[in-house]
C-alpha cells in the first residue's frame, strides 16, 4: 500500500496539472496506476460502468477501499488528482480523483490560499467544459458538483469579481457560444449549484446552519433570477433547431436541461419578496414550506418569486413561448406514440404546472387582473391536454394495451392536467377559477372538473380492482381540487350559494360517485379473504376520500340529500323483502357504505375530535353482521338522529336539529346508544375489536362533553351499566385493555354530577366492590396457594386494570375518592407484589397502576398523604428490587429469554415514570400546605428510588430506546433541578450514575446526547459555583479518590473534561449539538483549568506538522480568551464561550481528525 | 362444533387442580394456556376473523414452559381454553448431589430431593459455579401439570 505522503503536493500552491520533473511524473503515474487498479478491482464488471457500482463492491473491497480513502484523507492531494482526471483511461479513476478533491478541500479549506481555492474551483469547471462531449455523464456530473460545492464553500469569502469571472465563463457556455454539448455542461453546473444552495438538497459541509442561510439568501438576491434568465435564452436558441430538424438529439438534451433547471429554480423556497423585506426569518425551519392544507395527497407547492421576477415570468411572453414550444413539440411528434414520456415533454409540462401555482406579490395588484390573464393562457394551453374529458380518457383507456405503459400512463398529459387544474385551484377562489374558461367557453371551469371527473369515475368503475392506475391517480388529484375548492366555501359559514350550473355539475358528480362506490361496496361481500382488521383499514383508507365526497355532496345538497334518502329507503325494501330467502351481505354492503358516506355529508369533522357519527356508523355496522335482522331495522332508523345530535351548532341545518337537541329527541337518542353498548358488552363474549371500539370510541366520546354527561348520568340505562359493571360477574369476562377503557368512562361521568360530593360517592360506588376484594384476598392465610390458580390471577389482573382505568380518569372532583380507592389498595399491591413476584404479567399491572395512580394524585395531596405515598412507593421499589437483583432465568428457550427481558424492560420503564411523577410535586402542587412544611425532600426521595433501581439496568436494557430516553431525562432533571442532592449520594451510586452518563454521551440519539449534556453542565457549574463560594461542591467525588487496589482515580469533573474534549475533537457527532457541549465544557474546564492545560499541550506537542502546531496553539488560545471571555458563569460567558468553541472547531477539526 | 369436543376431551382428563377454563378472548400476552396438553406460555394473541362475517377467533403462540417448544393454536374467542395451574415455589439450595440431583430446604424445615439438575450445560454451569463459590443461592421451582422443573436462580448473598 501506498502511504498518503505520497499523494501529496507537498507544499502545495502550484496548481499545474501536468506535474514539474521526471521524477514527478512518474510518482504521479504511479499514483494514478494504483487508484486505477483499486477502482477496477472493486468494479464488478466493465460492462456496467455506472456510479452504484462503488455501492456493491464485491471484490476482496476493503483493500481496494483503503487505497481510495487513502487519496481521499491525504494532505494535499490535489496535483495527483488533477493529474488523473487528466490521464486517466478509467472513468472510475476520474471519479474518485474528483472526490478527493471535494473531501480534501472541504477539509483544507480554511488554510488554503485564495489563488488555491480559485485554481481548484477554475480547474473543475474549465475540465467539465472541455470535456463535454465526453460519454462518461456520470465523471461530468461528478465534476459540475465538486465545482459547484467548492464554490459554495467559498461563497461568503469570494469578492463578487471573482465570481463574476466564474459566471462569466459558465454564462458563455450557457448561451451555447461553445457548442451544444458545452451548453449543456453549462446548464448542468448551474444545476448542481442551484440544488447546491438550496437548504433541503444542499450537502453537510461541517459548517453551521447560518453558513448556509447566508448563501442561500445571497443567491436567491442576486443570481437565482440571473440563472433563470439564462436558462430561458438557452432553451430558446435551441428551441429552433428541435422544432424545424428532425435529428437534434444533443440539442434536445440541452433544451430538456434548461428546462429542469427553470423548474428547479421556480421550486426554489424563496423568502425575499421584495429587495430585502424577508417573508419568513425562521432560519431554522428552512426548507420547509407551509402548505396551504396538510391533508393532501398531491403534493402542490405554491411558488411565490415575489415581485422583481414580474419581468421574467409574466411581462416577457415567457408563457405564451413555453406553451407554443410544447404544442410545436406535440404536433410535430404526436404521430409517435411514445412521445409524452419523452423527457423534454416531461419537464415542458411540469414547468407549465408549477407555472400554475404562481403567486403573491409578483403580480401587481391590480385586482388579480394580470394573474386572472396569466392562468387564462395556461389554461388554454392545457385544455387540449383534458378536452373534451371523454374523448381523452377513451384514448388513454384504448392506447394502454398498445404503446402506453404503465410508466407513461403517470406522465400523461391528462394527469398533468388535472394537477394543473389542482394549482389554478390553490391559488384561486373558486368564483374566479370557474370563471376562468367562460371567455373561450360555454361552460365554467367547474362544470369542465365535473365532467373530467365523472369520465375518470366512470373509468374506475370499469376495472375498479387496480389500485395504482391513472384513473386512480387522476381522481386523487382532481378530488384534491375539489376540497381546495370547496373547503373555502365551507369554512366561511356562510351560505353561499353557488350557480345553478354548478350545483347540477355537483349533483350529477356525486350520483357517480355514489353509484361507483356502491358497486365496490357490493363486489367487495364476496371476497372473504379475511383481513384482520379491515374495520379499521376500510374506514382510514377512505376517510379522507369519503370527506372530499361530503364536500361535493354539500355543494349541491339540494339534491344530494334526497338522493341518499331513495338509496337507503332502497336498499331497506330489498332486504325485508329477502328476508330469508336471499343472501343480504351485498345489500349489507352497500348499506354499511352508504352510512359512512351520509355521516361525512351530514355531519362535521370536529376540530381534533373523532368524528363520533362514524363511530357510531362503525358500531352499528359491526352489530349488523352479529344480530338477527329485525333489530337492524331500528337502528337504522335513527341513524339521522344521532349525527344531528352530535353536530347541533352547524347553523345550515339549525331547523333540523334543533328537534334532537338536548331538549327534545336528544336524550332518548342517548339512551338507546347507551343501550346498544350494554348490548355490544354483554351479548358478544370475545368479540374484542367490537369491545374496544365501544369503550374506546363510541363511549369515550359520550363523556367528554359536559353537557352530555350531565345527561349521561341521569339516565337509567347509564345507572344499569356503572351497576352493572361493579357488581355483576358478566363484565369480568370483557379483554383487559376493555375493562380498563370502561372504568376509565364510567369514572370520567362523574363530571355530569351536581357536585363533588356525589360525583365521589359515585366514584366510591363504582370501585369499592374491586377494593374490597383485593383487600380480601391479600387478607387470606393461604393467599400463597390461592394467588396462582388461574382464575384468581384473571380476577386479579381484572380489578387492577378496572382500578388503574379509574386512576386515569382522575379529575379535580372525584380525586378524594380515587385517592382513597389507591389508598386502601396499598397494602394489598404490596402483598400481592410479594406472591406474584414470578408473575409477571400480574407485576407490571400493579405497577402501572401505582404509576398511573400517582400520576393523577401527586399535585393534589397535602403534605401528610405525600408521606404516607411516598413511603408506599418506596417500599414498592425496595421490593420490586430484592425479587429482581441477582435473579437469573433458568431456561434454554431463547424467546423466552427474549420475552423476560422484555418484560423487564417495561417494568423499569414503568418504575422510571413513577419516579418522574413524584418528581413533579415539586413542579405542580396544589395543596394547602407546602411540602416544606412537613420537610419532605422529594429529591432524596426520588435519588434513594434511584439508587434502588439502577443496579436493574444493563447496559442491554439501555439499548431500549425508550427506556433509554426515560431514564435519561429522569437523569438530566435531577442533576439540572437538585445538583446538591447528587453530592451526598455514596460513593458507589455516584459512579453508578455517572458510568451511566457517559454512556449517554456517546449515544447515537442527539437527544440523549443532549439531556446528558445538560446533566454535565449542570454538575459542573454546581461545583464550580460552590467551590468559589467556599463549599465543598462535589468534593470528594470531584477530587478523585483512591480506588480498591489504593491507585489513585481521576475524579468525575476531569473525566468528563477528558472524555468531553476527546469527543468534540475527534469524534462524530451532530453539529446542532455543538451549543449544548460548549455548556458543558464551560465550566468543566474552569472547574478543572489545570488538566485543561495540560490536555491542550498534549494536543499540541502531538502535533507534527510545524502550521498545524501553531494554529491549534492559537486556536487553543482564543478558544479561552477571545470575545472578552471571563470566567463567571453567567449567560453573556456561556454565549460568548459557544461562539469560541464554534469557531475553534471549524479551525481545528478538519485536520486533527485526518493527521 | 369440533373444538367444543376438544374442550370437554381435555376437560375429562385433566385433574381438577391442574386446569381451569378460561374464556379465550380474555387470556393475554404473558398469561398462560394449555395446547396440545401442554403448559404454555402465550407470547402472541392476535385476533382474527374467519371470513369477513364470522366470530372472532384468537390465534395463540406459546411456548412450552417445560421444554421451550413452540405451540400454536387458534380458538374462537367466545369459547373457553385451558389454563394451566402454575405455581412456583422458592427453596434454598443446600447440596448438589454427584447423580445429577439437587437438595433442596422447605418452608417447613424438611428437605425436597427429588429434583434434578438441568441437563444444559450452560444452566448447569451457573448453579454449580455459583454453588462452588459459597453464594447463598435460592432456586425457584416451577410445577405444573403433574411436572416440576427449575426455572429461576437467584444470588441472597450477603449484600441484601
Amino acid at each position: 500500500m501506498i502511504k498518503m505522503q505520497e499523494y501529496s503536493n507537498g507544499g502545495g500552491g502550484d496548481d499545474g496539472g501536468g506535474g514539474g520533473g521526471p521524477a514527478d511524473l512518474a510518482k504521479l503515474q504511479s499514483i494514478m496506476h494504483s487508484i486505477e487498479i483499486a477502482c477496477s478491482s472493486i468494479q464488478v464488471s466493465n460492462a456496467y460502468v455506472h456510479v452504484y457500482i462503488f455501492m456493491e463492491m464485491h471484490v476482496n473491497p476493503a483493500a481496494a477501499e483503503a487505497t481510495i480513502l487513502g487519496l481521499c484523507q491525504s494532505p494535499q492531494p490535489y496535483k495527483a488528482c488533477q493529474f488523473i482526471l487528466e490521464n486517466s483511461q478509467v472513468a472510475n479513476a476520474r471519479f474518485q480523483a474528483a472526490a478527493a478533491i471535494r473531501d480534501a478541500a472541504m477539509r483544507e479549506w480554511s488554510f488554503l490560499t485564495a489563488d488555491e481555492k480559485k485554481s481548484l474551483i477554475g480547474f473543475c469547471l474549465c475540465f467539465v467544459m472541455q470535456h463535454a462531449s465526453s460519454p462518461e455523464g456520470y465523471v461530468q456530473a461528478k465534476i459540475s458538483s465538486v465545482a459547484a460545492q467548492l464554490m459554495k464553500r467559498g461563497w461568503l469569502d469570494f469578492t463578487s469579481s471573482d465570481k463574476e469571472a466564474f459566471f462569466s465563463q459558465v454564462h458563455q457556455a450557457v448561451l451555447g457560444i461553445h457548442g451544444v454539448d458545452t451548453q449543456f455542461i453549462g446548464i448542468n453546473f448551474l444545476e448542481s449549484l442551484v440544488s447546491e444552495f438550496s437548504p433541503s438538497t444542499s450537502s453537510a459541509m461541517g459548517l453551521p446552519r447560518e453558513f448556509h442561510e447566508q448563501c442561500r439568501i445571497s443567491l436567491e438576491l442576486d443570481y437565482l433570477k440571473t440563472f433563470y434568465c439564462w436558462a430561458r435564452d438557452a432553451a430558446l436558441s435551441v428551441t429552433k433547431q428541435i422544432i424545424e430538424s428532425d435529428a437534434a438529439a444533443s440539442e434536445v438534451k440541452a433544451c430538456t436541461a434548461a428546462l429542469r433547471l427553470l423548474h428547479q429554480i421556480l421550486n426554489w423556497d424563496f423568502q425575499f419578496d421584495t429587495s430585502g423585506r424577508k417573508i419568513s426569518i425562521n432560519v431554522f425551519s428552512a426548507g420547509v414550506r407551509t402548505e396551504s392544507s396538510s391533508s393532501k395527497r398531491s403534493e402542490c407547492i405554491i411558488v411565490q418569486p415575489g415581485p422583481a421576477w414580474c419581468d421574467a415570468l409574466i411581462s416577457s411572453g415567457h408563457i405564451v413561448w413555453l406553451l407554443n414550444l410544447y404544442s410545436a413539440l406535440r404536433q410535430k411528434f404526436s404521430s409517435e406514440g411514445y412521445w409524452l414520456d419523452c423527457p423534454i415533454a416531461v419537464s415542458a409540462r411540469k414547468l407549465i404546472v408549477q407555472l400554475c401555482s404562481l403567486t403573491g406579490t409578483v403580480f401587481p395588484s391590480d385586482n388579480g387582473k394580470m394573474q386572472e390573464h396569466h392562468l387564462l393562457q395556461l389554461l388554454s394551453g392545457i385544455l387540449e391536454w383534458v378536452d373534451p374529458p371523454d374523448v381523452v380518457a377513451q384514448a388513454i383507456e384504448s392506447g394502454k394495451s398498445e404503446s402506453y405503459s404503465d410508466f407513461s400512463n403517470f406522465n400523461s398529459e391528462m394527469l398533468d392536467g388535472c394537477r394543473a387544474l389542482l394549482s389554478i385551484a390553490t391559488v384561486t377562489t373558486p368564483f374566479v377559477f370557474d370563471r376562468l374558461l367562460k371567455s373561450i367557453r360555454p361552460f365554467g371551469t367547474l362544470t369542465l372538473l365535473s365532467n373530467l371527473m365523472c369520465e375518470v369515475v366512470k373509468v374506475l368503475m370499469m376495472n375498479n380492482t387496480e389500485e395504482g392506475t391513472w384513473s386512480w391517480e387522476a381522481r386523487d388529484i382532481l378530488l384534491d381540487t375539489w376540497t381546495t375548492l370547496l373547503v373555502s366555501l365551507d369554512s366561511t359559514g356562510r351560505n353561499v350559494v353557488l350557480p345553478l350550473e354548478v350545483r347540477n355539475a355537483a349533483a350529477s358528480l356525486f350520483a357517480l360517485i355514489v353509484e361507483s362506490e356502491l358497486k365496490v361496496a357490493s363486489a367487495s361481500a364476496m371476497d372473504d379473504n379475511g383481513e384482520f382488521n379491515y374495520l379499521q383499514a376500510s374506514i382510514s383508507a377512505m376517510d379522507e376520500r369519503l370527506s372530499s365526497y361530503a364536500l361535493i355532496a354539500r355543494a349541491a345538497i339540494d339534491a344530494t340529500v334526497p338522493l341518499l334518502t331513495r338509496l337507503f329507503s332502497e336498499r331497506f325494501a330489498r332486504l325485508h323483502q329477502g328476508r330469508g330467502m336471499i343472501d343480504p351481505t351485498e345489500t349489507l354492503e352497500e348499506l354499511y357504505s352508504l352510512l359512512l358516506i351520509t355521516g361525512h355529508v351530514l355531519a362535521d369533522e370536529g376540530e381534533g375530535e373523532i368524528p363520533v357519527a362514524i363511530v357510531w356508523f362503525l358500531a352499528r355496522w359491526s352489530q349488523t353482521y352479529l344480530m338477527p335482522l329485525e333489530e337492524f331495522r331500528d337502528s337504522s332508523t335513527n341513524l339521522c338522529h344521532d349525527t344531528g345530535y352530535q353536530h347541533q351548532s352547524s347553523t345550515s341545518r339549525k331547523a333540523l336539529l334543533s328537534f334532537f337537541g338536548e331538549h327534545n329527541q336528544g336524550k332518548p337518542v342517548l339512551d338507546i346508544i347507551v343501550r346498544i353498548s350494554m348490548t355490544t358488552l354483554v351479548s358478544y363474549p370475545g368479540e374484542k375489536d367490537l369491545q374496544e371500539l365501544t369503550c374506546n370510541q363510541l363511549l369515550h366520546a359520550l363523556v367528554r362533553r359536559k353537557n352530555v354527561c350531565v345527561h349521561l348520568v341521569a339516565l337509567d340505562s347509564w345507572r344499569e351499566l356503572a351497576s352493572a359493571f361493579a357488581n355483576d360477574k358478566t363484565l369480568i369476562l370483557l379483554n383487559s385493555t376493555n375493562q380498563r377503557l370502561l372504568a376509565q368512562t364510567l369514572v370520567l361521568s362523574a363530571y355530569g354530577m351536581r357536585n363533588s360530593e356525589s360525583s365521589n360517592q359515585y366514584v366510591r360506588d363504582l370501585t369499592r366492590h374491586a377494593t374490597a376484594y383485593l383487600v380480601e384476598l391479600s387478607g387470606k392465610n393461604d393467599l400463597k396457594n390461592v394467588a396462582q390458580q388461574p382464575d384468581i390471577i384473571l380476577l386479579v389482573s381484572c380489578l387492577l386494570e378496572r382500578l388503574r382505568g379509574a386512576a386515569n380518569a382522575t379529575e379535580p372532583r372525584t380525586q378524594k375518592a380515587i385517592y382513597e380507592m389507591g389508598f386502601s389498595v396499598m397494602n394489598p399491591v404490596l402483598l400481592l407484589l410479594e406472591v406474584y413476584k414470578h408473575e409477571s404479567a400480574v407485576v407490571y399491572l400493579l405497577l402501572k397502576f401505582v404509576v398511573d395512580w400517582v400520576d393523577g394524585q401527586i399535585s393534589y395531596l397535602e403534605a401528610q398523604e405525600t408521606n404516607i405515598v411516598i413511603d408506599f412507593c418506596t417500599r414498592l421499589l425496595q421490593l420490586y428490587s430484592s425479587h429482581n437483583i441477582g435473579k437469573t432465568l433458568m431456561t434454554q428457550s431463547s424467546s423466552l429469554l427474549g420475552e423476560a427481558k422484555t418484560e423487564k424492560y417495561k417494568d423499569l420503564r414503568a418504575l422510571f415514570q413513577l419516579l418522574s411523577n413524584l418528581c413533579s410535586k415539586d413542579l405542580v402542587d396544589f395543596s394547602s400546605d407546602s411540602i416544606e412544611a412537613q420537610a419532605i425532600n422529594i429529591s432524596q426521595v426520588v435519588f434513594f428510588g434511584l439508587h434502588i433501581v439502577t443496579p436493574l439496568m444493563s447496559g442491554d436494557l439501555l439499548k431500549y430506546p425508550k427506556l433509554c430516553h426515560d431514564y435519561f431525562s429522569l437523569l438530566s432533571h435531577l442533576l439540572e433541578v437538585y445538583p446538591e442532592t447528587v453530592a451526598q449520594l455514596s460513593t458507589e451510586a455516584f459512579a453508578h450514575v455517572l458510568g451511566t452518563l457517559d454512556f449517554g454521551l456517546h449515544h447515537q440519539d442527539s437527544e440523549i446526547v443532549d439531556m446528558c449534556l445538560r446533566a454535565l453542565r449542570a454538575l459542573a457549574s454546581y461545583h464550580y459555583k460552590e467551590t468559589g463560594a467556599g463549599k465543598v461542591g462535589l468534593a470528594a467525588q470531584a477530587a478523585g479518590i483512591n480506588n480498591s487496589n489504593g491507585n489513585p482515580e481521576e475524579g468525575v469533573l476531569s473525566r468528563f473534561l477528558r472524555s468531553l474534549l476527546q469527543l468534540l475533537l475527534f469524534e462524530d457527532y451532530s453539529p446542532d449539538m455543538v451549543g449544548t457541549a460548549a455548556d458543558a465544557l464551560f465550566p468543566l474546564i474552569l472547574c478543572e483549568p489545570r488538566l485543561y492545560q495540560r490536555l491542550g499541550s498534549e494536543l499540541i506537542e502531538r502535533q507534527a506538522n510545524p502550521p498545524f502546531k501553531s494554529r491549534l496553539a492559537n486556536a487553543l488560545q482564543s478558544l479561552t480568551s477571545s470575545n472578552q471571555l471571563s470566567s463567571t458563569l453567567d449567560r453573556v460567558n456561556y454565549q460568548r464561550f459557544r461562539k469560541n468553541l464554534t469557531n475553534f472547531l471549524v479551525e481545528v477539526r478538519g485536520f486533527l481528525r485526518t493527521m | 362444533m369440533s373444538d367444543e369436543e376438544h374442550h370437554f376431551e381435555s376437560k375429562a382428563d385433566a385433574g381438577a387442580s391442574k386446569t381451569f377454563p378460561q374464556q379465550a378472548g380474555t387470556i393475554r400476552k404473558n398469561g398462560y394456556i394449555v395446547i396440545k396438553n401442554r403448559p404454555c406460555k402465550v407470547v402472541e394473541v392476535s385476533t382474527s376473523k374467519t371470513g369477513k362475517h364470522g366470530h372472532a377467533k384468537c390465534h395463540f403462540v406459546g411456548i412450552d414452559i417445560f421444554n421451550g417448544k413452540k405451540l400454536e393454536d387458534i380458538v374462537p374467542s367466545s369459547h373457553n381454553c385451558d389454563a394451566p395451574h402454575v405455581t412456583r415455589t422458592d427453596y434454598q439450595l443446600i447440596d448438589i448431589s454427584e447423580d445429577g440431583f439437587v437438595s433442596l430446604l422447605t418452608e417447613t424445615g424438611n428437605t425436597k430431593d427429588d429434583l434434578r439438575l438441568p441437563t444444559d450445560e450452560n444452566l448447569l454451569s451457573q448453579i454449580k459455579d455459583g454453588f462452588a463459590e459459597g453464594k447463598d443461592l435460592v432456586v425457584t421451582v416451577m410445577s405444573s401439570m403433574g411436572e416440576e422443573q427449575i426455572c429461576a436462580l437467584k444470588d441472597i448473598g450477603p449484600k441484601n
